[in-house]
């Protein structure tokens, strides 16, 4: 191992954990101004912000509590409540906090939201069906729920595209101008819309950072700064953000400024899953002494690939076809197909060396056929991967040593295949 | 009876061969139908034979490369005999990929390793409100009608699927008769047999299961039961898709403990609810699978407590205690699984919960909780 290589921190990023601090604490402190709140999973939130009220995002508070450290409390109170450890980490933290609250449990108090409005409760994993009905269960929750189905196949888009447009017209609008008391805000979704335009548009842009060889940053990068395009949708502080950060790329590519110190990476990598919100330092500390740098993902990128699509005239077919549209299908890319069809393209244009696969012991929502993936992959392009086994936010399902293994491992074939 | 019971437990001991024998003695081809939820009679009315998949009989081999092992017993299952080439009999398979996330990969896995004649994907919805819920499952129900059409080159008429929902009918009225039987003299039937029955009518056509219930049925009504000793009544409830191993039933017995009903999958549910005759057979499909009960934890239902429905079969029955029944890496049930044992707390019911894995690593943990649980409940 050589020990030269060390992080090329970003200054922009800095910036994101004040607007993603905000976020929450106006969230926690939304009901004492009489405001109210809604909670989301699945690409749900929209129409929520399009009414004003304040929102939580499932996964994003999973980020949130795993980025301030109080993902392992949250956990151990949904344990004493009765979850069992095999459930999906992001469903048990907010188990536990609910439980916390209605127990009077002390947790950290930044973990803490108020309970729900309404709980929109997008299914794109069955998952998110199950955390809902028990948080409905349990504390009584208001439920609105949405199928929005993964599609596996292309054939099958259009009719599910319907079938999601359908249940937004006929069932989430209606529901929202009931809990509101006014009519739905199709003006407020269009302004929503036309600053995630802009904000999409910015972050393809800096995307394309990850094209050069030295690369000017980092999968991690680019996944902290991952909130501006989903949960603080419609806030134009992201367009600055974003604008900033572009600014910064630029600069290093001006003045040839690597990711990592102090020529750029030895191995250029695919990460495939969902980030490990609790571990990113961990996992950071992996690869930088290797000289590796993960650069693009299935997950992050997956949001709103082709801005360019999104018509603010036109906002819930707009939001509909985003999902489910032929052309920009992003619920696609959570199949194997379309998994193969989007790493193919990234090994081709981001010049990768290798594959790592994050299968969450907790998650099945890829892993079953990441071992096809990579087998797929390694066929076509020549390309090694591996499969490392973990977990988002819950450390017990986290084996050091097994991470290790796996990344020595690619790293070896990495360089066996070079030779 | 017991000519019945041991054709059965011949199905049973060997599906693989039992369904390869099949094929060739109906000259039909066979279809894997993924439990829980595919509406078979449309594969039926096909002229194909459907058959439901079932976790094997051996531990996980060269499934290993292609399955974490945090996934549940018949996704590994599955996976192994499909890469092993042990499901080379089949000549398509269907599945319903909403349920629960260990389906959706199949497809794909299936595409690379076994490369099926026929293979459909359904999208069955959550039963949310809202009309688009029940049009959308009509239409998943009518584009898996076409492709059965396309494959086999054959319509299937109104008629015809109406002819195949009156044969699945038939059986499910067969077995609530056997379980109603069962229900008065539970000690006609082991646990296990019961099992095996209702499997065995997942594997064989529905028309020859139907003439063989009707033979143990005859049996079953004739025989008097004088019970040896008074036993204690319990309920199985859950394992979702597939069959709970027979040691852990025998054991339930031998520690004093009898099952009058069931809520399994391999049991009761797989039976319960006929299709509605009257009118547009599609749509009464459609409403089969849109029914809230017997609650299934894959379909998003949550006005109605599946603790609620247990502890009512639980009385219904006069059984002292339940035993869940949970698929290791199974989120559906393990989602839920708290607010049941919740319920059942508040009822002051007694119930445990028994993990079910594939492989079976040692019984002796299953026989400790067991036991204490009989003791609980006034058995042993
Ligand atoms: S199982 Fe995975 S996809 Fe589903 S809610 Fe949990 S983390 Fe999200
Ligand atoms: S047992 Fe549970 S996890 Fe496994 S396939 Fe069935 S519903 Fe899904």
């Amino acid at each position: 191992m050589d020990a030269k290589y060390k992080v090329n921190r970003l200054q922009t990023t800095n910036e994101i954990r004040p607007l993603v601090d905000k976020h929450w604490a106006d969230l926690r402190t939304a009901k004492e101004r009489g405001e109210l709140v809604a909670w989301a999973s699945g690409p749900s939130f929209i129409f929520a912000y399009a009414m004003g009220m304040k929102c939580h995002f499932m996964a994003g508070y999973a980020a949130y509590c795993g980025g301030i450290g109080a993902g392992e409390e949250v956990l151990k109170v949904a344990e004493m409540a009765g979850d069992l450890p095999e459930t999906c980490s992001y469903h048990r933290l907010h188990m536990g906090m609910g439980e916390a609250v209605a127990r009077g449990i002390p947790i950290n108090p930044q973990a803490i939201l108020p309970m729900p409005d309404l709980m929109v409760a997008g299914r794109l994993c069955p998952e998110m069906s199950h955390y809902a009905e028990g948080l409905h269960r349990r504390f009584g929750v208001r439920v609105l729920p949405i199928d929005l189905p993964a599609v596996v196949d292309m054939e099958d888009m259009p009719r599910i595209r319907e079938f999601v447009y359908r249940q937004f017209k006929e069932v989430v609008i209606p529901t929202f101008e009931e809990v509101c008391g006014k009519p739905f805000d199709y003006d407020r979704m269009s302004e929503i819309l036309s600053v995630l335009k802009k904000v999409a548009t910015l972050r393809n842009q800096c995307w394309e950072f990850f094209k050069d060889k030295p690369s000017r940053w980092t999968l991690w990068d680019y996944g902290v700064s991952i909130a501006p395009v989903f949960y603080l949708m419609g806030n134009p502080a992201g367009v600055a953000y974003y604008e900033k950060l572009l600014k910064e790329l630029q600069e290093r590519r001006e003045k040839g400024i690597p990711a990592i110190a102090p020529d750029g990476e030895k191995y250029r990598l695919y990460w495939d899953g969902w980030l490990p919100w609790a571990f990113l330092g961990k996992f950071m500390r992996k690869f930088i002494p290797h000289g590796a740098v993960v650069l693009c993902g299935r997950y992050p990128w997956e949001f709103f690939p082709h801005p360019e699509l999104i018509d603010p005239e036109h906002p819930v077919e707009t939001w509909a076809d985003l999902y489910y549209g032929m052309e920009s299908h992003l619920v696609y890319t959570f199949s194997p197909k379309g998994t193969v069809d989007l790493i193919g393209k990234l090994i081709d244009d981001y010049s990768l060396d290798g594959l790592i696969m994050f299968s969450s012991k907790t998650c099945r929502v890829m892993n079953l056929a990441q071992p096809e993936v990579i087998d797929v992959l390694d066929k076509k392009y020549g390309i090694p991967g591996v499969i490392v086994e973990g977990d988002m936010i819950d450390s017990a399902m986290i084996s050091d040593a097994q991470i290790e293994t796996r990344l020595q491992a690619l790293y070896e074939m990495i360089d066996s295949r070079r030779r | 009876m017991e000519k019945v019971l041991s054709k059965i437990a011949e199905v049973t001991s060997d599906p693989y061969g039992y369904v390869a024998g099949l094929k060739e003695r109906k000259n039909k081809k066979i279809i894997g139908c993924f439990p829980m939820h595919v509406p078979e009679e449309i594969v039926h009315a096909a002229g194909l034979i459907p058959v439901v998949i079932w976790r094997g009989n051996e531990p996980v081999t060269w499934g290993h490369a292609h399955v974490p092992p945090y996934d549940c017993g018949i996704t590994r299952s599955f996976v192994d005999d499909a890469v092993r080439g042990k499901l080379s009999f089949m000549d398509g398979f269907v599945f319903h990929i909403r349920q629960c996330l260990q389906a959706g990969e199949f497809p794909f896995i299936m595409e690379r390793h076994f490369k099926p004649a026929y293979q459909k994907i359904l999208y069955l919805p959550a039963i949310y409100p809202g009309d688009a819920t029940r049009d959308f499952a009509l239409k998943e129900l009518e584009s898996f009608k076409t492709s059965l059409e396309d494959f086999t080159g054959n319509m299937i008429s109104d008629d015809s699927l109406k002819k195949s929902i009156e044969i699945y009918n038939k059986n499910r009225s067969l077995m609530e008769r056997v379980y109603e039987i069962r229900r008065a003299k539970p000690e006609i039937l082991k646990a296990k047999e019961v099992m095996q029955i209702v499997w065995s009518g997942m594997l064989m056509p529905k028309e020859d299961h139907n003439e063989l219930l009707a033979e143990l049925i005859s049996g079953m009504e004739e025989k008097s039961i004088t019970p040896q000793k008074e036993r204690i009544k319990v309920i199985l409830v859950g394992c979702l898709c597939q069959t709970l191993q027979f040691d852990i039933l025998d054991l339930i017995e031998d520690l004093g403990m009898i099952v009058p009903d069931d809520d399994l999958y391999i049991g009761s549910r797989y039976f319960a609810n006929p299709v509605n005759l009257n009118g547009n057979p599609m749509k009464a499909l459609a409403d089969r699978y849109l029914t809230k009960s017997p609650l299934c934890p894959t379909k998003g239902v949550w006005d109605i407590h599946w603790g609620d429905e247990a502890i009512k079969r639980m009385r219904d029955n006069d059984a002292k205690g339940i035993i869940s029944v949970r698929v290791k890496y199974c989120p559906p049930h393990t989602c839920y699984y708290p607010d049941f044992r919740s319920k059942m707390a508040e009822e002051g019911v007694t119930e445990v919960m028994i993990e079910m894995e594939h492989e079976i690593i040692s019984l002796e943990g299953v026989k400790t909780r067991l036991q204490s649980f009989a003791e609980t409940i006034g058995g042993v």
